[in-house]
């Protein structure tokens, strides 16, 4: 007679509101590590999406994604002419807040070189990529926009003529690709009010310098120069050239910092991504911590109300495997059956969940494994109170 | 041949001059079929004698003999004390302890399942001993949904249900006015004579006095007296 399985169906409802309890829990437990490995995931994704071998940067800065690089629009070119470079192309990548679909939305806009160069969308899902060197762009499905949709960003409307899934940066916002001097337009783009103020500026400081009103109104236009800058250079090496050389090479000779895309990756690790994983993986551990306690908790309160069963059992000669088996299963039954009502609950909540989730199978089994030895642990716990019972706790009043 | 003999049984707790003997030596035999009480006040060591008899608890000295078979002589003679106890004593306790998950029927069935049975071999042999019991009608319900006189005598077929040797009942009684307690009595009369067990009841419920054969008197941890009450003669029942 399977005792475990009798006390279950006896009491379905409660067995049922304790299964659903703490599915809860463990389904917190599943989605906080989708979040963990989703922040990581959204973290280098731009990175990892990004084909190309080095990502070359202002002279001693860790940019373009952990700070802020700038580099003269033309220093492609000399990149370009290094030994070992295949490809070299300029790169432009910032974030921006705006109106999209009625709805203030919070994307990163990358400017490329439309035409064969590096840093483009890599998986289009529907529609194509840029090909007009103008006021196209391609945008990633979260931002709710479709195929001949139009945004407009500053004085121009851009139409959607590409739709990507989950490009996003490192901080889960979509991304939009525009041609490299659209991205730069909307980048740098002042208003009439902010270039005459500008421009009234940069008029007196010519003129403090000792240029004649006549001559510096014809210098001004060299001081305004903003959108002649990039964040920075993709370079694909060709084949069979090494990396480090030609990484040394443009450190040492165009003074620029460069990075391969596995340092790239582990700039951002070690920096961005850091404090937020540090964050969500305690927080994990925590609410793993709990949900063990909790589920220990209540395998052993389930044990205790049957201690005088148990002490029935023991006086009339139940063997202790039949004890044993009983709170067993009804401890393994408990977590195995919480576990899979939080993974289904895992699965309702991943469609609507406002940042990216990020399953590893393993991790999962893992989180399953952790949770099962905390049960059996508990299990255990309580059996070794159950056999400790004395049978004469059945006698008497 | 009697069912239980109890030769010198004595229970001390604790050691040197903290030891407590609870239980001086006692001796006494219980026959098949025979209807016995050990009667006392609250720490007279009735509790304790009925422990050593249950195999529960290990004596101090003395020797437990049970269906012909020695468990204690002055210490463990190698019997699987468990197993002995499934196969040959059954318990009838104050308050039922019916498992409460199981139905009426499968609380008996239990036992018999434990002893090895087969599931439903075990099923329809418990609800014979239901039938004998007269609650059948009661096979499917939970301990929780029987009144207290209907778990009694559940309890009662539970302790049946191996067909034991020796049967014994811790204040049956206790918790019945006296006409359900008179029924419960005249039951375990009917199994004593019927199925020829012996059949021990601990109990200070003078009112069921009459209805054993025989009392064991215990003071103090004391084996005081044995009285063959009007029954037992009937019976001719020797002082054990």
């Amino acid at each position: 007679m399977d005792l475990a399985l009798k006390d279950i169906r006896r009491h379905l409802g409660k067995f049922v509101a304790t299964i659903t309890g703490v599915a809860m829990l463990l389904s917190i437990v599943l989605v906080m590590n989708g979040i963990y490995q989703g922040n990581i995931a959204d973290g280098v994704w731009l990175i990892d999406n990004t084909a190309t071998d080095l990502w070359v940067v202002e002279r001693e800065r860790g940019g373009p994604f952990n700070e802020s690089s700038r580099m003269p629009l033309d220093s492609y070119k000399s990149i370009a002419a290094t030994p070992g470079v295949a490809q070299a192309s300029p790169f432009a990548l910032y974030t921006a807040q705006r109106d999209i679909g009625g709805t203030r939305q919070q994307f990163t806009t990358v400017g490329y070189d439309v035409f064969g160069g590096l840093g483009g969308p890599g998986r289009i899902v529907r529609g194509r990529a840029i090909a007009a060197p103008h006021y196209e762009m391609v945008a990633d499905q979260k931002l709710g926009l479709d195929l001949g949709g139009r945004v407009v960003l500053g004085t121009h409307a851009y139409t959607v003529v590409g739709v990507t899934r989950g490009a996003v940066d490192s901080a889960g916002n979509p991304l939009i690709y525009l041609s490299l001097p659209d991205a730069q337009e909307v980048q740098y783009q002042q208003d009439n009010r902010a270039l005459a103020a500008a421009r009234s500026t940069n008029l007196k400081r010519l003129e403090r310098a000792g240029y004649p009103p006549e001559q510096a109104s014809r210098l001004l236009p060299l001081l305004s120069s903003a959108g002649d800058t990039v964040n920075a250079v993709l370079v694909r090496l060709a084949p069979g050239a090494d990396a480090t050389a030609v990484a040394a090479h443009i450190r040492d000779w165009l003074y620029f910092n460069v990075y391969t895309t596995d340092e790239e990756r582990e700039l951002m690790l070690a920096g961005r991504l850091r404090m937020m994983s540090a964050v969500l993986g305690l927080f994990r551990a925590l609410l793993m911590a709990v949900s063990i306690v909790i589920i220990a908790l209540i395998v052993y309160v389930l044990t205790i109300e049957k201690i005088r069963s148990i002490a029935t059992l023991k006086l009339i000669g139940a063997p202790n495997w039949v004890i044993v088996r009983m709170i067993m299963e009804q401890s393994l039954a408990l977590t195995i059956a919480s576990f899979a009502v939080a993974y289904g609950l895992r699965e309702l909540i991943v469609p609507g969940f406002p940042r990216t989730l990020t399953f590893l199978a393993g991790e999962t089994a893992a989180t399953f494994a952790v949770m099962l030895a905390g049960g059996v642990l508990a299990s255990l716990m309580a059996i070794w109170h159950a056999l400790r019972t004395p049978p004469q706790l059945a006698l008497g009043g | 041949m009697p069912v239980l003999e109890v030769d010198g049984v004595s229970m001390t707790f604790g050691q040197g001059e903290h030891a407590v003997q609870a239980l001086k030596p006692a001796t006494f035999s219980v026959d098949g079929g025979e209807l016995a009480a050990l009667l006392g006040p609250s720490g007279s060591g009735k509790s304790t004698l009925l422990l050593a008899i249950s195999l529960i608890l290990e004596p101090t000295t003395g020797r437990i003999s049970l269906n012909g078979r020695e468990v204690y002589d002055n210490g463990p003679t190698g019997v699987d004390v468990r197993a002995f106890r499934r196969q040959n004593i059954g318990f009838i306790f104050q308050q039922h302890n019916l498992i409460p998950f199981l139905t009426a029927q499968e609380n008996v069935a239990l036992v018999m399942q434990l002893n090895g049975a087969g599931r439903r071999q075990a099923a329809r042999r418990a609800t014979e001993l239901l039938g004998f019991l007269e609650i059948a009608h009661r096979a499917d319900a939970l301990p929780a949904n029987l009144s207290g006189g209907e778990q009694q005598r559940v309890a009662i077929g539970r302790a049946l249900a191996n067909e034991p040797r020796l049967v014994l009942a811790d204040e049956p009684t206790a918790a019945l006015d006296t006409e359900r307690g008179g029924k419960v009595m005249a039951l375990l009369r009917r199994i004593a004579r019927e199925r020829r067990s012996a059949v021990i009841t601990v109990t200070h419920d003078r009112r069921m006095i009459e209805g054993f054969d025989t009392i064991y008197h215990l003071d103090d941890g004391s084996l005081t007296a044995v009285t063959r009450t009007e029954e037992g003669r009937r019976e001719g029942r020797a002082i054990g």
